[in-house]
């Protein structure tokens, strides 16, 4: 073994150390490592009928969910392979090309996608959980479209640029590029979203002396008009420091859900902020982003590298199977976080009562399955099961108890 | 391609008649009245030719005759009062008698499918008319009293009307960029017309280089086109989506026009004290007028490939030619400002036909795979146009825009015979 051949196992070896240590630190949470969630029956807690009703809907949300992504697949596959002819349209430098690859790498997709789109947003409509027309789905998604164009310009422009000064060392400079991104996009995305504050006295009452509680200073209560293209109840946690707010959407607020129950929503979000989450998210964004761009910058490296247009199609295909293969972890991660803010509410408002009627009026109301199948938990499922929310519940209220 | 069939012959000297230019509009009263009465015949003989066109296969000669009269006063009508003629016109349509004259056509055999469609056909032809100058809304408004005669108030031929008046006015001589602006408006709307009457079957050319092909060129600005002008291939898949593609570039525009708009009044004063714009400051307002202009070309589909984001010179199928640094006179550069406002108006009302021309554009290219020569021809007009503007107010010449559609030509070089 040459010394430099050493060097760099010891430089691996360390920096998967430090990986790992980090990835250990953020996974700490407030939720008692002992906690034994019980073994509930869904059949207890819903009708024969919901579970017939979320199973039938969840199997076309299934089937759409694949074709997508089997369709994204095998598009970018075919773009990845014949894509270069097109920058013979461009009269651009290598960077502008790349751009025009990428878009049109995305435009493909779009294509390839609308189909599925078309009949998710059918199925929708049909359980009345989405209020968009076809229209304005179509022209909807063709200016997000747009949006994405540009972002994805910028993306291929720090990516290429530094790839261009940088050779295969690209990803070095690049990844943490994109965490300042994410970073300031995580701060500025509250002021971005129209919001108006929470009329209900009686809710901001409450969101003061959960603020109070959770040790998190004032947070705005805001709420989003989200009730003419959907009836899906939800509400978010966002930006960092000064920009932090709990945002309801309107659904949630619509008379639908108890003040208690909307006080265990508002104080999950107020959780979230109070183990800083979105920190925490960015974190994990960093980890994945590393050795994301670095798989790239070495699965690119065939056709040039990250400073030639040619390798853009390509680049686009790896970025989006690697982004599926991580999903699981992905998903996990966000569980994982979302059951430490379930648990922060359940820690202050002392009421698991109402946790329970929440999570059992969200079936109804969104068709989520309460106990989905294995593959769906691993992929689909950001937040942890019904039934498992439910568990939590009764799990908080045995711990009390002791 | 052959002739269009219906041709405009200019023979105006560019003299006016001041006082006549003054009451242009109340002179041209009565003329207003007799076309709205004509128009109201106009539209029962348009249809009586319809069916006997449909019928027969070919328009009947008394009708042709009528409808061609029409339309031939309706030209020298617009002629007047856009003031690109000068002499008070007859009532009668009579072909030879006016400066601006359009040559039609005798009844020819036409195909019965383009006949019976003819109102569809025509209406992207009628679209473009009207942002040109509405001679095509004049026959369609003649059912409703409201419409009739009403000016599309940012169309060319309207622009070409308010600032030729001023001119003609002050110099009592029509500036020649905008007497050839109106020509193309009125020929066009000639052609239109004469389409929707079934004068002929010919579709209306858009091309503004040869509905002018026998005026004389002005002189060559010094901004103006180079590059490939019969690169008319389009990918059809960069049209469909040429809009959303562009908006990267968009983007970088608007950032880089708020730099130049820092460094143009910078450079104003720089010329305003030096006589010349700083060297660094024209070299980066040139780029981004070439910038715009590839930006432009690439969103309206008058040129194909992406374009660069640097504004390098030769590096875009439609390409800008641009001066050196040059002294300025400190007068036109101290006034700059306000002395652009007329070009200005002449810009918005190209960037109208710009904007339908580029739809249209869209459509074909995206059914052929290849622009329209006329449209693209039409677009590159309003493209140099835009380019001198903007040239004009960044202080890169001091040159004024030229509105003629034709590009200009060099002065031919003196060559002195060394024996004489």
């Amino acid at each position: 073994m040459t010394p430099r051949l050493a060097a760099r196992g010891v430089l691996l070896v360390a920096l998967a150390a430090v990986w790992a240590l980090s990835a250990y630190l953020l996974w700490q949470t407030k939720v008692p490592s002992s906690l034994h969630l019980p073994h509930l029956d869904p059949r207890t807690y819903f009708t024969a009928a919901q579970l017939r009703a979320t199973a039938s809907f969840s199997r076309v949300n299934d089937l759409i969910f694949w074709g997508t992504t089997l369709a994204q697949i095998a598009a970018l596959a075919v773009y990845a392979r014949w894509g270069i002819r097109w920058a013979r349209e461009s009269a651009a430098g290598p960077i502008g090309t790349g751009m025009l690859l990428g878009m049109l790498g995305f435009a493909l997709v779009w294509a390839v996608e609308l189909p599925f789109g078309v009949l998710d947003l059918w199925w929708q409509k049909r359980h009345h959980l989405s209020s968009v027309g076809y229209v304005s789905y179509l022209f909807g998604g063709w200016f997000s479209l747009g949006g994405q164009f540009v972002f994805l310009c910028f993306a291929l422009a720090i990516v290429m640029g530094f790839a261009r000064k940088l050779g295969e060392r690209w990803w070095i400079a690049a990844a943490p590029a994109f965490v300042g991104l994410v970073l300031l996009f995580a701060f500025i995305s509250p002021y971005l979203t129209p919001t108006h504050r929470l009329h209900n006295a009686a809710l901001r009452a409450v969101a003061t002396r959960l603020e109070a509680e959770e040790h998190v200073g004032h947070v705005p209560i805001d709420v989003e008009t989200v009730r003419d293209v959907t009836s899906l109840p939800n509400a978010e946690a966002m930006g960092i420091g000064p920009s932090r707010r709990v945002v309801l959407w309107d659904t949630l607020v619509d008379g639908r859900f108890s003040r208690p129950e909307l006080t265990i929503v508002i104080a999950h979000e107020l959780g979230h902020l109070a183990r800083n989450h979105i920190w925490k998210a960015v974190g994990w964004y960093a980890l994945f982003a590393f050795p994301g761009a670095f798989l790239i910058a070495r699965a690119t490296r065939r056709r040039g590298g990250m400073g030639q247009a040619e390798a853009v199609p390509l680049a686009l295909l790896v970025f989006v199977v690697l982004g599926l293969l991580a999903l699981p972890l992905e998903n996990a991660i966000s569980r994982h976080r979302e059951a430490e803010a379930d648990w922060m509410a359940l820690r202050t408002t002392h009421d698991p009562a109402a946790a329970t009627a929440l999570f059992r009026r969200f079936v109804p109301a969104t068709l989520d399955e309460p106990s989905p199948s294995t593959i769906d938990y691993l992929l689909l499922e950001n937040h942890p099961t019904i039934m498992q929310r439910i568990a939590m519940a009764q799990a908080w209220r045995q711990s009390a108890k002791k | 391609m052959t002739e269009h069939p219906v041709q405009l012959v200019v023979e105006d000297d560019l003299k006016r008649n001041r006082l006549t230019v003054f009451f242009r509009l109340i002179l041209a009263i009565p003329h207003l009245i007799w076309a709205f009465l004509w128009s109201i015949a106009v539209f029962f003989a348009a249809i009586a030719n319809w069916i006997v066109t449909l019928i027969a296969g070919r328009p009947a000669g008394s009708l042709h005759r009528f409808l061609s009269r029409y339309v031939r006063y309706l030209a020298h009508l617009y002629a007047y009062l856009w003031l690109v003629a000068n002499p008070y016109p007859g009532f009668v349509g009579e072909e030879g008698e006016y400066p601006i004259e359009v040559r039609l056509p005798p009844p020819e055999a036409q195909s019965r499918w383009k006949t019976l469609l003819r109102i569809v056909l025509a209406l992207p032809a009628v679209v473009l008319a009207s942002a040109l100058g509405s001679a095509g809304n004049a026959f369609a408004g003649g059912s409703g009293r409201s419409r009739t005669y009403s000016y599309n108030t940012s169309s060319l031929g309207t622009a070409v009307a308010v600032l030729g008046w001023f001119a003609s006015l002050a110099r009592g001589r029509m500036p020649k960029g905008l007497r050839d602006a109106g020509a193309y408006s009125v020929g066009y709307n000639a052609q239109v017309l004469a389409y929707v009457l079934l004068l002929t079957d010919r579709y209306p050319n858009a091309d503004p280089t040869a509905m002018l092909a026998d005026v004389e060129p002005p002189p060559l600005h010094p901004v103006h086109l180079v590059g490939d002008a019969h690169d008319l291939r389009r990918s059809r898949v960069i049209v469909f989506f040429r809009l959303l593609l562009a908006l990267p570039h968009l983007v970088w525009l608007a950032l880089w026009s708020i730099a130049a708009i820092i460094v143009a009044i910078l450079n104003w004063f720089v010329t305003l004290f030096a006589g010349t714009p700083a060297r660094g400051f024209h070299r980066f307002l040139s780029r981004y007028v070439r910038y715009a202009l590839h930006v432009a070309a690439f969103l309206y589909l008058a040129a194909n490939p992406f374009p660069g984001f640097a504004g390098e010179a030769g590096s875009y199928p439609l390409d800008l030619e641009l001066p050196e640094r040059e002294r300025q006179n400190r007068w036109k550069t101290g006034f700059r400002v306000i002395l652009v406002v007329p070009a200005a108006v002449v810009n918005s009302a190209l960037s109208s036909a710009l904007i339908v021309a580029a739809v249209f554009t869209w459509f074909v290219a995206l059914v052929r795979g290849s622009a329209p020569w006329g449209l693209r021809n039409l677009s590159a007009y309003a493209l140099r146009y835009s380019a001198q503007v903007n040239a004009y107010v960044f202080l890169l010449t001091d040159t004024y825009p030229h509105a003629s559609p034709l590009e200009g030509t060099a002065p031919a070089q003196l060559t002195f015979d060394e024996t004489a």
